[in-house]
């Protein structure tokens, strides 16, 4: 009996060995390689980040990612918001990760909030006022900010210099930009101090106060803000450069700066002395062999600064069969890695602080300039609200352009303000209505 | 006789399936390409959508707000009734001095045909850009021929007064491809009512308005029609240019419509637009086909009897 029970329990032993084995054996011979996944991304190209650098990061990412392949799409601009609106509208076809550069697309984009707390993802290594402003909607994270831009005054040393006027700094003041303009335009060289602003509500809108805004931050009241102390006076501050007659004209302006990009042209041709663009043209003054500062946009007293600053927002869509694939590619390509290639092998400022220091030229002032202003507040219309304010401000145009044709005088601008608060509150009421709410 | 029935029943079967089958290409694209999106957009008309999520039927909500709430409708209604106005007589009359021009036989007529029909297809941004600079107030060669001339000429684009009709002026630039068509239509005349006015003592002015003018009323009405819904989907001029304004004298209805449709994303509203703009191009279009009855000549037609 004893030795029958030990027979038994040997052979029970050897059988559990062999089969044991023969499961080892098994696992090793036929565990699946894990699936290769194809990802959408679609994109375009620009200065900041060109095809060839795009294509060289996406070799990058699947040389360390061999699970993870890329069919990049780079479509044009204007295609890639027709492609999109199509695709994420039908809610078929759509990309894994895109640029979500229109507000429209914005409830179409995958909630990310969740996937940042899962792997710790380090949010803080972006710009504060970036990720506050750029990557938020609804309380909710729906991106990550690829690269930064913003505005800054660049000036002509060379202009300044012959004109004997002292360099900007970065605490001047809104009266101090309009005194220099004036001081360093040369009509007889036909040089321009300053050009004329875009449109209102941008930073030096916002350095007169935090009421210089089109509506209240809960977009919900257009009363007490358009048509308050502080917007009135920088509308009044807009009216005292547009008379200063050192600015080009409405028709100047139009015909000779470059569609949308601001004054570059006449800025290259030192025919402005001072002038507000961005980092693109910087590098392009650079590249130019341009003798040129940088300095914030002026502030007003005390009042916080203001920077009017952008980023790419990025996003993985909301119907995209492969998310954790696509937050591995997202958290890269917007990470410390993907950034660091776009800037070193193409033009990109990168969205994070530790990246963007380690610019090749982050010694240089103009790089330190622009790095500085990245700090500011941000202008932020309609942040966490809703995208809205390009209506509403589209419906005070008027009053823009009386100001710029001299066909008002600086007395009525608090009334026509007053007078278009009526109009701007029910085109506010009306966008709510319509756009996402 | 049966058979023979049959067989020719048969044959008319063929033909019309050959028939359907040749036309079925177009039809097929007239239904997906045309019919179903203008139904698509009768339907969104009446919603509020964003082309993101469902559409949310709001019934008349859309053209009780256009009608009744938005000034910007009016607006825009009025910049571009003023432009078909201003912008048609341009293109009607340029057109036929054109035509009369380069109906005259000299050497080397051709070779100015093909000049004068050049800007016909150079893309609407370029002609926007060129028009831009030649109107430029300080450096523009308008006023710069103007100064020679001890006039100061106007801000053209940029001045509230002026800006609509500087747009209207662009018009001169089509002319050479309307007057292609007025040369076709008076090279239909035929030249044996010149002979027999000429031996009738007619001079050049009278000939002209008794002979080539009613003769070419088809081809004129033929060019108002379709220079009208031109005029009524003028664009390109205020997108590149003017952005609408300055003022909003020239915010076109196609640039409020491309604005609410393609850039606040009010989708269902700017399909009731586009509706509204293709009734008042509907109406337009027959009121001025009824008027026709009165002046439109057509050789066929015996109007003595």
């Amino acid at each position: 009996m004893k030795k029958d029970s030990m027979k038994a329990v040997l052979v029970l032993m050897l059988m559990v060995c062999l089969v044991g084995s023969l499961f080892a054996a098994g696992a090793k011979e036929s565990a699946p390689a894990k699936e290769v996944v194809t990802l959408e991304w679609w994109t375009w190209d620009s200065e900041e980040y060109n095809e060839a650098s795009q294509r060289a990061m996406v070799k990058e990412f699947e040389a360390s990612h061999p699970n993870i392949k890329i069919n990049m799409t780079l479509l044009p601009t204007k295609g890639f918001e027709t492609k999109m609106t199509t695709a994420l509208g039908a809610g078929v076809g759509g990309p894994d990760v895109a640029f979500f550069s229109v507000a429209n697309w914005y409830p179409k984009a995958l909630v990310l909030d969740e996937y940042i707390k899962r792997d710790k993802f380090d949010i803080g290594m972006y710009y504060k006022g970036f990720w506050d402003t750029k990557t938020q909607f609804n309380g909710k994270t729906i991106g990550l900010p690829l690269g930064v831009g913003a505005s800054i005054v660049m000036y002509n040393k060379d202009l300044f210099d012959a004109a004997g006027v002292a360099y900007p700094t970065n605490d001047w003041t809104t009266d101090e930009y309009l005194e220099i303009a004036k001081k360093v335009a040369n009509p007889a060289k036909k040089v321009w101090g300053a050009e004329i602003l875009t449109r209102p509500f941008r930073a030096i809108w916002f350095n007169h106060g935090e009421n210089a805004r089109l509506y209240s931050p809960d977009s919900t009241k257009v009363d007490g803000y358009l048509n308050s102390p502080e917007s009135l006076a920088a509308y009044e501050w807009f009216y005292d450069l547009m008379r200063s007659g050192v600015t080009p004209t409405v028709s100047d302006m139009a015909t000779l700066s470059t569609e949308n990009t601001g004054p570059i042209d006449l800025f290259m041709a030192n025919r402005l002395a001072m002038a507000t663009l961005n980092q693109g043209h910087m590098l392009n003054a650079v590249k130019a062999g341009k003798n040129f500062g940088v300095v914030r946009e002026p502030g007003v007293g005390d009042n916080p600064r203001h920077v009017n600053a952008w980023s790419l927002l990025v996003g993985i869509w909301e119907g995209s069969k492969h998310p954790e694939e696509a937050w591995t590619f997202l958290k890269w390509y917007v990470g410390p890695e993907g950034q660091k290639f776009l800037m070193d092998n193409a033009n990109l400022f990168p969205s994070i602080d530790s990246v963007a220091k380690q610019y090749k030229d982050a010694d240089k002032d103009y790089v330190k300039g622009f790095l500085e202003v990245l700090n500011d507040t941000q202008v932020a219309i309609w942040r966490g609200a809703h995208p809205s304010g390009t209506k509403v401000e589209a419906s005070i145009t008027d009053l823009w352009d009386k100001i710029k044709l001299g066909l008002i005088t600086k007395d009525q601008i608090k009334g026509e303000l007053n007078a278009l608060v009526p109009k701007a509150q029910a085109v506010l009421d009306e966008a709510k209505k319509t756009l996402l709410y | 006789m049966v058979t023979k029935q049959v067989k020719r029943s048969k044959a008319a079967v063929k033909e019309a399936l050959c028939g359907y089958l040749s036309i079925s290409p177009w039809v097929l694209g007239f239904i997906v390409l045309t019919f179903i999106p203008i139904l698509s957009t009768i339907y969104y008309s009446f919603t509020r959508w964003t082309m993101m999520d469902k559409p949310v039927w709001i019934g008349l909500e859309n053209y009780i707000h256009m009608f009744t709430k938005e000034p910007l409708f009016y607006q825009s209604v009025k910049a571009t009734a003023l432009y078909v106005l201003m912008s048609l007589p341009v293109i009607l009359i340029f057109g036929v001095l054109l035509s009369l021009l380069l109906n005259m036989k000299i050497k080397g007529m051709n070779f100015y045909r093909t000049l004068f029909y050049i800007p016909a297809v150079i893309s609407g941004v370029s002609i926007a850009m060129l028009w831009t600079w030649l109107l430029q107030p300080d450096v523009g060669i308008v006023n710069s021929v103007l100064s020679f001339f001890g006039i100061q000429g106007p801000k053209w684009f940029w001045d509230p007064k002026w800006a609509l009709p500087s747009v209207a002026s662009m018009s001169l630039w089509k002319v050479g491809g309307s007057a292609v068509i007025y040369l076709a239509g008076l090279q239909n005349i035929p030249p044996q009512l010149y002979e027999a006015a000429r031996i009738d003592g007619a001079g050049k002015l009278r000939i002209f308005f008794k002979i080539t003018i009613p003769l070419l009323t088809p081809t004129l009405f033929f060019q108002l029609i379709i220079q009208m819904i031109e005029a009524f989907k003028v664009f390109t001029e205020a997108y590149v240019i003017t952005k609408g304004g300055p003022l909003k004298a020239t915010y076109f209805y196609l640039l409020y419509f491309y604005e609410e449709g393609f850039q606040h994303f009010n989708t269902g509203y700017a399909s009731a637009l586009i509706l509204v703009l293709v009734v008042i191009i509907m109406a337009m279009t027959m009121f001025v086909n009824y008027t026709s009855k009165r002046w439109v000549y057509y050789e066929g037609e015996d109007k003595a009897r």
